[in-house]
């Protein structure tokens, strides 16, 4: 059995073209298999079913089956089909047959050939499952595009009349463009079918401007009937239709002024013929898309949103460009803050934010419409015109007979539309406009009448309205007044309670009842009550002019609440048991001088402004007197004074307490008090008060006689340090005492209360001593407290004579010390202290003197041996004559030559045990000398004494005439310089007895050069030296020629006795030998007269 | 005006005795009409304060027309703005022009432009740019004025517009925004090449009118020839 269902597996979606071609040739195959069946079947004689029957329906009310005819059956074979289930109906046909629809079920359906072919009868089972479904090709009856929007609009016919009965439609649709066909959208679209011709409508809106480019669109369908159980197949697609842009030769840029959603996706195309070399959107280059053609096109992503005037979109060819401008924004916000409100009752007020901006102005901007649903009135607003700072804001009419409006306010742009709502009755959204025309009326001196204007329909509500009142220098007051709205809008109210004669300034300001805002301030309107009479008569004092003759009557000028008005003039009145009589005072005068004699008087004084007379002040020119008075003192704090007193049940009127300056003269007041008669106490406080000042406080208690003084008080309200130092003087000085007078500090100076002077003294010079930190307390200071400031002198004792001392002086009040002052005193000598001084120190010499002379009579012998024993006198030793003797004849060109003088060898035998005989050292010591070569010396107990050959005098003339100018020098002749002036053997066993006192021997020389080397002796001289004797003070007194010189003729240092190099003597006379210091300066002496004894 | 070189010479000359004698005339000196040579100094320097006033103004605009018309070397084509009065002239063409020509070209030219601006100014989006707009309006329409007077000082009659060919502002739906842009900046452009034309072409005539007085000697002396 050929199943038939095999023949219906064909793909259903074959192409046209393809099907065309691919049926003829199935024709013929159809026949021959066919004709092949056929052959067999005559000779089997077996029922068989046709090959490749197939059945599809388009509408589900016809089947329409075919097969394939038997290859050699010829064209136009008939054939009878008859389907058995069904009354047995037989259809005559060619090749393929119409069926109605069978019901599901297998159905056999035998097919007999009309014509010859012998008995080729087919039999076929069929079933409704082997139907296939086909839709018929859909048509699109129109295709259309609305260019300024890129949108497509579809049109076509489902033809539902065909179908009998409802089922659903499924719809593929296909857009392509370019000439390529290039498929950008395929869409399904269900409908259903529903026994009747329905035209069906699809829209599409293209990204890029249909303009850009040409568009094709195609469509099929598939048919899902649920009651049909075959295979169910799509339609073949309808022809394509296209829209394309009619050609222009002219290049244009689409889409042109698009306004589009910030943050989208757009495309720009350039259709032209020519090349388009680039394209830009605002500044930044795009790569472009290229189209059919030359045509260009842009994708612009994410646009963001454009400037005032829109984003430029620009494409160039070669000499030219072209653009669009692309405008991107927002659809607009909700409207926010929505509000409103009536400033008059006639009109409403809207007003709102827009919210974020649309980045959309000038046409595409937001454009709003303000709606109220209930009388379905609207008014519209385009924010086209305002500006960026300009409230949004809408009017609307209020309508007479409605009181609640429901407002919607609609905001639309080109991208969308928003609304906000509000509900508002508004009689109670009233923000009234300012006050004006304020005006005020005098009604008496203590209420006027206020009126002002207030624009607005408020006849159905209540005004709610505030009254600021300020009067000058005080707070302001606020006064409510609430009254019904007029027609005239003009409202007038009293304003009472004011004061007199006083400026005030109004500002109003209004709302209404139920509130909802004030309106602003009115302007302010400045006003002077009118006055009244004075409430008081004026506060007054009397005094007593200082002659006593006449009585100065004082009253304070009225404060401003009790005068009511400008005062004008005073009535002083003053009235004994006798007469009465008055005077006027114009206004800014305060005082009266009545001459009145000492009869009692009342005075009284009245104040008087244009309004009338104030009540009379009385006051009683008697005044009680007081012996039990004493002055106190009180200090105040700050600019305030307390003052006490006794409680005094006579006193039956007020207390005065008046007071003045100290320092002014009678009658003085400054000011004065009134205090109520039961008090006892009052704080004294003034601005005219200043630290430093005394002022006097007198305390009036009042009888009706008159004013007794009570208390006499000088204060201060606060004391200050003195602001000078006491001038102060020295009385009397003497040696161990001051006595220092000071002089009192004026009050004005002292600038409060005196407690002391504190006075210091030191010893001190005016230039070096200061006294410095006072307060320090120096421990050299002396301080001394007066504290008694009657005291007026100071004697300072104890002190030292002849001695400068700086004293200081201060005065000190209650707040401290003043300034010093400052004196430099020295104290007399002590005479009597000066004559012990000098006695005692004179008697205590001479006693000394005396014990002194008594020993040194008593021990003369003593003192003679230990200090000047016997010395030899050298001109009884004949060794000396002898060699003068044998020097004679020796020039004086020899005086230093010592070869040619024979040396005398003179031998001297001492007995140690005798004396001490040489005791001149200066005139032997020095020439003692030990010859190197002395083997026929005696080492032990002989001295060689080499000296000078003695000068005769004759040739120290002879020599100083011959050389005339040659000074007479002294050498010390070093007899034996050439030796080694070594301590002699002679010193060695010389044993002086006195110790330091004698001779002294010279150092001990080692002696190594000959005499030719000088400077080698110069070397010893400075190595060696000279020492000197025990008696230097000797040597000391000598001349500038003294044996220390180094002579420079000589050359050779010499120690030991002077001798002229004229003379050759020695310089010591030989009968000084005694005392060796007359002896040193007779050296000396004789030295340098010399030579005149010879002249 | 067929008037002969010789007569020409010859009211030239009378015409310069006159003036030679003019500074000789104290009265007439002092109250005597001073001529155009202040009015066209003053339209010249008005002309020098609205290129000065221009640049200002061409700034704020062409940064709201926004990129790439703000752009230095953003140099369209001068196409579709075939109505704009064109400054740029051949210089032979304006050599050839006498004063009455020159005066009448700028007056007419100013007349549309002016009407163009207030065309701008109704279009403009923001505040801030129309108040400079009605600014500029207003300093042009002075301009205007001013040629106008130099005109009358002249004895030339002023142009009449001609019915038909007024301009006026009608921005259609044809036009569309980016075209209307384009039109703006080369309104702007035409502007301110027309600014300076006219400061060359007052400049010229307010030297023309100067009176050289080494000029008048000249004359006299070619007189005595």
């Amino acid at each position: 059995m050929l199943d038939i269902s095999l023949c219906l597996k064909r793909p259903s979606w074959l192409v046209d073209s393809k099907r065309m071609r691919m049926t003829s040739d199935f024709q013929w195959l159809l026949l021959t298999v066919l004709l092949l069946y056929l052959t067999n079947r005559v000779n089997s004689q077996e029922k068989r079913t046709l090959p490749d029957l197939k059945c599809v329906t388009n509408n589900l009310q016809v089947w329409n089956c075919s097969w394939r005819v038997p290859s050699g059956t010829g064209r136009g074979a008939a054939y009878e089909v008859c389907i058995e289930n069904r009354s047995h109906s037989c259809y005559q046909l060619e090749k393929d047959i119409k069926i109605p629809p069978l019901l599901p079920g297998d159905y056999e359906i035998t097919v007999n050939p009309l014509y010859g072919f012998g008995s080729s009868k087919s039999k076929f089972i069929l079933n409704e499952k082997n139907v296939s479904l086909i839709p018929e090709t859909p048509e699109i009856l129109n295709l259309s595009a609305d260019f300024s929007t890129s949108t497509l609009h579809l049109k076509w016919n489902d033809k539902g009349s065909v179908f009998p009965h409802y089922s659903n439609v499924i719809w593929e649709i296909k857009v392509l463009h370019k000439k390529n066909m290039e498929i950008v959208k395929l869409v399904t679209y269900s409908t259903t079918l529903n026994g009747k011709d329905t035209v069906h409508h699809w829209n599409w809106t293209s990204d890029m401007p249909l303009e850009c480019a040409i568009h094709y669109v195609g469509i099929r369908c598939y048919i899902d009937d649920p009651q049909f159980s075959g295979r169910k197949e799509w339609s073949n697609w309808s022809l394509l239709k296209n829209i394309s842009w009619p050609p222009d030769s002219q290049t244009e840029v689409f889409p042109q002024d698009r306004v589009v959603l910030a943050g989208s996706d757009i495309t720009v195309c350039c259709v032209t013929q020519e090349r388009v070399l680039s394209a830009q959107i605002g500044s930044t280059h795009c790569p472009l898309i290229h189209l059919d053609g030359e045509n260009v096109a842009i994708k612009i992503r994410n646009i963001s949103a454009s400037a005032s005037s829109g984003t430029n979109v620009v494409f160039s060819v070669e000499d030219n460009i072209f653009g669009t401008v692309v405008f991107a924004g927002y659809p607009p916000d909700i409207p926010q803050k929505l509000n409103c409100e009536t400033y008059d009752l006639k009109e409403i007020i809207c007003t709102w934010n827009p919210g974020r901006p649309t980045s959309l102005e000038g046409p595409r901007s937001t454009s709003y419409t303000l709606f109220e649903s209930f009388s379905g009135k609207y008014n519209r607003f385009s924010g086209n015109k305002v500006s960026t700072n300009e409230s949004y804001q809408l009017f609307f009419q209020i309508l007479s007979n409605q009181e609640i409006y429901n407002f919607t306010l609609n905001a639309q742009n080109l991208l969308g539309q928003t609304e906000s709502t509000l509900l508002i009755n508004v009689t109670e959204k009233v923000h009234p406009r300012i006050p004006t025309s304020v005006k005020v009326k005098d009604i008496n001196s203590t209420a006027v009448t206020l009126s002002w204007h207030l624009p607005g329909n408020f006849t159905k509500i209540k005004l709610l309205c505030q009254i600021k009142i300020n009067k000058t220098n005080s707070e302001h007051e606020l006064r409510s007044v609430t009254m019904r709205g007029v027609e005239s809008s003009n409202y007038l109210t009293t304003v009472d309670k004011l004061n007199p004669y006083t400026i005030y300034t109004f500002r109003i300001r209004c709302s209404t009842d139920p509130f909802w805002k004030w309106s602003k301030w009115s302007k302010e309107k400045q006003y002077l009550t009118k006055e009244a009479i004075p409430s008081k008569g004026p506060d007054t004092w009397r005094e007593w002019s200082s002659d006593g003759r006449n009585l100065i009557i004082y009253w304070k000028p009225l404060p401003i609440n009790e005068a009511n008005g400008k005062i004008l003039s005073y009535k002083v009145s003053y009235s004994s048991d006798e007469e009465t009589q008055s005077l006027s005072i114009p206004d800014p005068q305060h005082k009266a001088e009545l001459q009145l004699d000492k009869n009692d008087y009342i005075i009284s004084v009245v104040a008087k402004n244009s309004a009338g007379l104030s009540p009379p002040s009385e006051i009683a020119s008697m005044e009680i007197p007081n012996d039990d008075l004493k002055i106190e003192q009180a200090v105040g704090m700050g600019n305030r004074i307390l003052l006490t007193w006794n409680y005094n049940p006579n006193m039956t009127c007020d207390y005065v307490i008046k007071w003045c300056n100290s320092s002014q003269s009678e009658p003085c007041l400054m000011d004065w008090k009134r205090v109520p008669s039961n008090s006892t106490e009052t704080v004294i406080e003034s601005d005219q008060f200043r630290p430093g000042v005394r002022y006097n406080f007198s305390v009036y208690g009042c009888r009706n006689q008159g004013y007794q003084l009570l208390r006499s008080i000088i204060g201060y309200v606060e004391e200050l340090a003195p602001a000078v130092a006491p001038n102060f003087t020295v009385e009397d000085t003497s040696a161990d005492s001051i006595l220092v007078k000071w002089e009192e500090i004026p009050v004005e100076e002292l600038r409060g209360f005196l407690r002391g002077y504190l006075f210091y003294f030191e010893k001190g010079e005016r230039d070096t001593s200061k006294i410095m930190g006072l307060e320090s307390g120096r421990f050299d200071i002396k301080v001394k407290n007066i504290t008694d400031i009657s005291q007026k002198t100071l004697r300072i004792a104890d002190l030292q004579g002849k001695t400068s001392y700086h004293l200081v002086l201060r005065a000190y009040t209650g707040a401290g010390m003043g300034p010093e002052r400052s004196m430099f005193v020295v104290t007399k000598e002590n005479s009597v202290g000066l004559i012990i001084a000098i006695l005692i120190p004179v008697a205590v010499a001479v006693i000394i003197g005396v014990v002194t002379s008594i020993l040194c009579y008593r021990k003369r012998e003593w003192i003679k041996e230990t200090f000047y024993p016997d010395i030899p006198n050298p001109e009884n030793c004949k060794a000396l004559q002898f060699q003068k003797s044998v020097c004679e004849g020796n020039g004086a060109l020899k005086t230093l030559e010592m070869n040619p003088c024979t040396p005398n060898n003179v031998e001297v035998l001492e007995t140690r045990s005798v004396a001490p005989k040489i005791e001149d050292t200066e005139i032997i010591s020095p020439v003692a000398e030990r010859p190197e070569d002395s083997s026929d010396a005696e080492p032990g107990n002989h001295v060689v004494v080499s000296y000078c050959p003695p000068v005769i005098e004759e040739e120290l003339a002879s020599s100083g005439a011959e050389e005339g100018g040659g000074a007479s020098q002294v050498i010390y002749i070093d007899v034996q310089s050439m030796y080694q002036p070594q301590a002699k053997p002679e010193e060695e066993l010389d044993s002086d007895p006195v110790g330091g006192a004698g001779y002294k021997p010279q150092m001990h020389l080692p002696i190594t050069s000959t005499v030719d080397d000088l400077d080698a002796d110069d070397d010893l001289d400075k190595t060696a030296g000279y020492r000197p004797q025990a008696n230097v003070n000797t040597w000391n007194l000598v001349s500038p020629d003294s044996p220390r010189s180094t002579d420079s003729n000589s050359e050779i240092v010499s120690f030991g006795s002077p001798c002229s190099i004229n003379s050759r003597q020695f310089l010591i006379p030989p009968k000084e030998e005694d005392s060796p210091k007359s002896s040193g300066g007779g050296w000396s002496f004789t030295n340098f007269f010399q030579s005149k004894p010879n002249d | 005006m067929d008037l002969r070189a010789g007569d020409s010479w010859g009211m030239l000359a009378c015409l310069c005795t006159v003036l030679w004698q003019v500074p000789a005339v104290p009265a007439l000196n002092r109250t005597g009409d001073p001529g155009p040579g202040p009015s066209i100094q003053k339209t010249y320097d008005l002309t020098r304060y609205l290129e000065h006033q221009l640049r200002s103004l061409a700034g704020t605009y062409l940064n709201y027309l926004g990129p790439p018309f703000n752009e230095p070397d953003f140099n369209p084509p001068r196409l579709g703005v075939e109505t704009l009065p064109k400054a740029t002239v051949n210089l032979e063409v304006w050599r050839s022009l006498n004063d009455k020509l020159r005066l009448t070209q700028n007056y007419e030219a100013y007349s549309h432009l002016l009407c163009y601006l207030r065309g701008l100014n109704r279009q403009a989006a923001t505040a801030e740019l129309r108040r400079s707009l009605a600014h500029f309006c207003t300093s042009l329409q002075g301009l205007l004025g001013s040629i106008a007077g130099v005109m009358a000082a002249l004895g030339y009659p002023l142009p009449q517009p001609l019915p038909g060919t007024e301009p006026t502002w009608a921005p259609g739906p044809a036009h569309s925004d980016f075209l209307q842009k384009m039109d703006d900046f080369w309104l702007l452009k035409e502007l301110q090449t027309w600014l300076w034309r006219s400061a060359k072409d007052f400049n010229r005539l307010k030297k023309k009118m100067q009176p050289p007085a080494t000029a008048v000697t000249l004359h006299l002396e070619a007189r005595g020839f």
